[in-house]
C-alpha cells in the first residue's frame, strides 16, 4: 500500500497560464526513500509544496488530480491537520528558525507546543531528537548564533520531533558549504537507515547515489524519467536534458572511450563503484606484476 | 553574531522567580501610583525605597545603576531645567536668569515631574532586565494572549539585528556599484531609495518563508497551545497583584479626597 499517491496532478500559480506540474503520477511506499532531480524551474520546489500541503491551501493556483498521503486526501483536509503527517524542511536554513524562541531547545520544543504535547513527553521527545541527530551540544545555544548547516540540522531536528509519517526535503544543503552538506546529509542518511519515507529534492547526484532507493527525474513539470538510482542517474536522456550527473559517471563515460572502464560493467554513481571499476580495468595482473 | 538579544540579565533572584505578570503589574502599578498621587514626594520614595532595593533584590543593581546614572538621570535632569525655566507657574520667585525667572511652584512642578518619569523608565528597566521575553509571552498567552500577537513581539526582537546585517550587507553591494552613501544630507537621503527596495522586497519573500516554516510545525493547529518553559504562578504572586492594585485604587482615591 502507497503511502504516497499522485495521481494525474496538474499544478498552476495563480495568475499564471502554464502549468508548473503536468499529468505527474507518482507512488510512494512506506520506508522508500525517493530523489527528486531536476534542472532549475522543473518543478521540484512545487512538487514538495504539493506533498507537503502549501500547495494549494497556502499558495492557492489551481491543483487538478489527487493527491493523498497515509489514506488523506489533501484538498478535503485542511493544512493544519495535513502537517501533521508531513514534514517540510527546505533550502534556507535561516528562514526556517521560528524566530520565536531563544534557544535550540526551546526552537525544537515549538512544534510540539503548537501541537499541545504535554511537558514532560515534550521535554522527552527533545532530548530523543537531539540525540538522534547529534546536535545535543547545541541545545542551550541561540538559534541565530549557528553555521548554516547546524541551523540546517536543527530545522531538520525541529521536523523530525513531530514524527511525521513522511519528511519531504526541497534541497535541504543547496546554501551548505561542503562542511555543512556532510552534516546535513549525515542526519538525511541516519532517516533513511531508521526507515523513515522521505521525499527529497537534491541537486547533489553522488549523495543521492548512496541512499535514494529510487530517482525521479523531473523535467517542465512532467516525469521524464524513473527508476532504481544505478539506471536514472548513468542515463545519457539526463545528459542530454541538462540534468547533472555524478562525477564518477561523467568521468567513467569518458573512459569509455579510451577502452579505459570495462565494458560489462554498469556505469558507477558513487565513489566506490568507480574505485571498483577503474580497479578493475588499471590494476595489473599478477603475471604483469612479474610474479 | 551577537547572543544577547534583549535586557534580560541571568541571575538567580526573587525577582528572577516572581510571575512575569507581577513583575508587570508590579512596574505599570509603581509608574501609575507615581504619576496619580497627590503628593510630589511620593515618585523620590518609590525610587528610594522600592526601585532602588528592588534592583539589589534582583542583583541587577549594577546594570540598573549604569542605566540609571548614564541615561536615566540625564534625561531626568534634561526635563527638571526645562520645566522648572518654562514653566509659567507660581509667583513666588526665587532665582532669576535674564527674562527667565524659577519660582517655587515652577520647581516643585518640575521637580515632581522629573522624578515621575525617573520612575517610570526606572521601573521598566527592572522589568526588562529581570524577565525573559520569551517566558513574558508564554506566560501571557497561557492568559488569552493571542498566540499570534506573541510571536510578532518576540520575533521582531530577534529579527531586527539580522535586518541591520542584512541592510550592512546591501548598503555595501550597492557602493561597490559606485551608488555614493556619503557627503552631504540630501546625497545620503538619495542613497536610501536604492536600499529600501531590495531590503523591503528581500524581507517580503523571507516572511513567506518563515510563515511556511511555522506553518509546517503546526503554528495554526487548533489544538490547545502548550508550553515548554514552566512559569509559576504562586499564591503570594496573587496576593502581591491584588495588593498591588489596591494601592493603586488607594492613590486614585486620595487624590479625589484632597483635590
Amino acid at each position: 500500500m502507497a503511502i504516497v499517491n499522485l495521481q494525474n496532478v496538474t499544478y498552476k500559480y495563480p495568475l499564471t497560464h502554464t502549468p508548473v506540474l503536468s499529468n505527474i503520477n507518482l507512488e510512494v511506499k512506506e520506508g522508500e526513500f525517493v530523489a527528486v532531480i531536476g534542472p532549475n524551474g522543473a518543478g521540484k520546489s512545487t512538487l514538495c509544496y504539493t506533498l507537503a500541503g502549501f500547495v494549494p491551501h497556502f499558495f492557492k493556483g489551481e491543483l487538478e488530480g489527487k493527491v493523498e498521503v497515509a489514506g488523506v486526501d489533501l484538498k478535503s483536509t485542511p493544512l493544519n491537520e495535513w502537517v501533521r503527517n508531513v514534514g517540510l524542511a527546505f533550502q534556507n536554513p535561516f528562514n526556517q528558525i521560528s524566530g520565536a524562541k531563544y534557544t535550540v531547545f526551546e526552537e525544537i520544543a515549538f512544534g510540539l507546543e503548537n501541537q499541545g504535547v504535554p511537558r514532560d513527553e515534550m521535554n522527552r521527545r527533545v532530548d530523543q531528537a537531539l540525540t538522534m541527530t547529534g546536535i545535543r551540544d547545541l541545545a542551550d545555544r541561540s538559534p541565530y548564533s549557528l553555521s548554516g548547516g547546524q541551523q540546517q540540522r536543527v530545522a531538520l531536528t525541529s521536523i523530525l520531533v513531530m514524527q511525521p509519517k513522511i519528511l519531504v526535503l526541497d534541497e535541504p544543503t543547496s546554501q551548505m558549504d561542503p562542511i555543512g552538506t556532510r552534516e546535513v546529509f549525515g542526519v538525511i542518511r541516519q532517516m533513511a537507515e531508521r526507515g523513515m519515507t522521505v521525499i527529497m529534492a537534491e541537486h547533489k547526484v553522488e549523495w543521492i547515489a548512496e541512499f535514494a532507493d529510487r530517482v525521479v527525474a523531473l523535467k517542465d513539470g512532467k516525469i521524464l524519467l524513473q527508476g532504481v538510482p544505478a539506471d536514472v542517474l548513468t542515463s545519457h536522456l539526463l545528459a542530454e536534458n541538462g540534468f547533472g550527473t555524478s562525477r564518477y559517471t561523467s568521468a567513467a563515460r569518458e573512459a569509455l572511450k579510451f577502452n579505459l572502464w570495462p565494458k560489462h560493467l554498469h556505469l558507477p554513481t558513487t565513489l566506490q563503484e568507480a574505485v571498483d571499476g577503474f580497479n578493475l580495468t588499471s590494476a595489473p595482473s599478477p603475471k604483469e606484476r612479474g610474479e | 553574531m551577537r547572543e544577547r538579544l534583549s535586557f534580560y540579565v541571568k541571575r538567580e533572584s526573587f525577582l528572577h522567580h516572581l510571575n512575569p505578570l507581577t513583575k508587570l503589574t508590579l512596574a505599570f502599578g509603581l509608574v501609575f501610583a507615581a504619576f496619580l498621587s497627590p503628593w510630589y514626594w511620593t515618585p523620590s520614595f518609590f525610587v528610594l525605597f522600592a526601585i532602588i532595593p528592588l534592583s539589589f533584590i534582583g542583583k541587577v543593581q549594577r546594570e540598573y545603576f549604569g542605566a540609571a546614572l548614564r541615561l536615566i538621570l540625564p534625561a531626568a535632569g534634561f526635563l527638571f531645567l526645562m520645566q522648572s525655566f518654562f514653566q509659567p507657574i507660581g509667583v513666588k520667585v526665587i532665582f532669576k536668569f535674564w527674562f527667565l525667572d524659577i519660582t517655587q511652584e515652577s520647581l516643585m512642578f518640575a521637580f515632581t515631574n522629573a522624578s515621575r518619569i525617573f520612575v517610570m523608565v526606572s521601573s521598566f528597566t527592572l522589568f526588562l532586565l529581570t524577565t525573559h521575553p520569551s517566558e513574558l509571552m508564554s506566560d501571557l498567552t497561557r492568559r488569552g494572549l493571542p498566540s499570534q500577537f506573541a510571536y510578532v513581539i518576540i520575533s521582531t526582537i530577534q529579527i531586527i539585528p539580522q535586518m541591520q546585517a542584512k541592510a550592512q550587507t546591501i548598503i555595501a553591494a550597492q557602493r561597490s556599484r559606485g551608488l555614493d552613501t556619503q557627503g552631504s544630507f540630501f546625497n545620503r537621503i538619495g542613497a536610501l531609495v536604492p536600499l529600501v527596495g531590495p531590503l523591503v522586497f528581500g524581507s517580503l519573500v523571507e516572511v513567506e518563508e518563515r510563515a511556511i516554516a511555522i506553518e509546517a510545525r503546526g503554528f495554526t493547529s487548533t489544538s490547545i497551545k502548550t508550553s515548554l518553559r514552566e512559569i509559576p504562578d504562586t499564591r503570594f504572586d496573587k496576593m502581591f497583584r491584588w495588593f498591588l492594585i489596591l494601592l493603586v485604587i488607594a492613590v486614585i482615591a486620595a487624590r479625589i479626597w484632597l483635590s
